[in-house]
């Protein structure tokens, strides 16, 4: 029998070897959209709401399997959510991409806005760019409930913790617990791939959002075409 | 800047839409690896002096359901008492480990429950890596429905 920590570390190194062999591949679309439409905005704020929203959902999902000690039957009854969301994530991918390129007005919603130059302006500016930085926390809050192969397989673990804990209550700590860490060990990996979207010469050439911008509604119509399937 | 416009664009969604036929012929190179149709009935496999035969219940098997996976051993037996245990995964993709333990259920025949889970790319092709202890490991490679 492994003890706790061990258990928690086994999670953690998942997490992290998972990120770099899966996530980066099926996930990396989503980050890299994210950071590609902030632009020349600092991106280290966004994308650690985003995977402070993914994790805090990781957590919320472990502690309920392992309450109810399975996680087909809580699948069951979330499988039209994640369809939902898998949807939604398409279509938001293609409205980044269509308002990277200029194609529609969506700029503020996403960080993309300017600041005027009065005191009053500047103010409201500072405002929005919290809000607008804000986003990403709820936008990693829904994301979160991605259908995710290796994610089912962390749940299915946190599911058994469950069934193995002493009560309920140690169960639900434990399975939030193990959820967080596996999230918090994918995040390296999501985080080098936004970082590397985001490099200055990269960033500095206009033609490379046109075809960022492209690639990301052609990302958005697959992620769709995916869900529907799904 | 003009003139490395359209090389550039043309080179990375070159990359990208060749990458889309690579990803089914890779879906296809693990359709082919398939070597047990559990849907239908038992599989088996030799290793070492030992065959080993993989059930999955119910059938067919379906991804995000409980399922009972069962291993009988036959011809000569391991002499240790540890347990063997069944490894699922996707060939050429890191799942997590999700690992069967499995119990005693009759005479040399052993039994566990897990769960296939569902991969969104849509690859239905899975693997189970039936070990056992100081004996070795073998692979059934299997399709999956969703």
């Amino acid at each position: 029998m492994l003890s706790t920590e061990t258990i928690f570390l086994l999670y953690l190194s998942s997490g992290f070897t998972i990120g770099f062999g899966h996530c980066i591949g099926m996930c990396g679309p989503i980050v890299v959209s994210v950071s590609l439409n902030l632009k020349e905005k600092n991106i280290l704020a966004p994308q650690l709401l985003y995977h402070l929203g993914r994790i805090i959902t990781y957590a919320i999902l472990g502690g309920v399997v392992a309450a109810a000690g399975s996680l087909t039957m809580i699948t069951a009854n979330i499988d039209a959510i994640q369809k939902g969301v898998m949807i939604f994530t398409g279509a938001l991918i293609m409205l980044m991409g269509l308002a990277m390129a200029g194609w529609i007005p969506l700029g503020k919603t996403f960080g993309n806005h300017s600041s005027p130059g009065s005191v009053i302006s500047k103010g409201f500016g500072k405002l929005l760019k919290v809000q607008t930085t804000l986003v990403y926390l709820p936008l990693g809050l829904l994301l979160g409930l991605l259908p995710c192969g290796p994610v089912y397989t962390a749940l299915l673990g946190a599911a058994r913790a469950g069934m193995d804990a002493g009560s309920t209550h140690h169960g639900v700590l434990t399975g939030m617990g193990l959820m967080a860490a596996f999230g918090f060990g994918t995040v390296p990996a999501l985080f080098l791939v936004a970082k590397l979207a985001d490099l200055d010469w990269l960033k500095s050439r206009a033609v490379i959002y046109k075809v960022g911008a492209v690639l990301m509604i052609i990302v958005g119509v697959l992620f769709v075409a995916k869900a529907i399937r799904y | 800047m003009k003139p490395l416009i359209i090389p550039f664009s043309a080179v990375i969604l070159t990359a990208f839409l060749l990458a889309v036929p690579g990803r089914i012929a890779a879906g296809d190179k693990y359709q082919e690896m398939i070597n047990c149709n559990l849907h239908q009935s038992a599989c088996t496999q030799n290793l070492a002096e030992s065959t080993i035969t993989l059930t999955v219940a119910p059938r067919p098997v379906k991804a995000m359901q409980d399922l009972l996976f069962q291993v009988t051993l036959s011809g000569k037996l391991p002499s240790n008492t540890k347990l063997p245990y069944i490894d699922l995964g996707m060939p050429g993709m890191n799942m997590g480990p999700n690992r069967v333990q499995l119990k005693p259920a009759g005479i040399a025949t052993y039994e566990g429950r897990g769960v296939i889970v569902r991969c969104p790319s849509g690859r239905r092709t899975w693997q189970a890596t039936v070990t056992i202890p100081d004996v070795g490991q073998t692979e059934f490679i299997f399709d999956v429905i969703y």
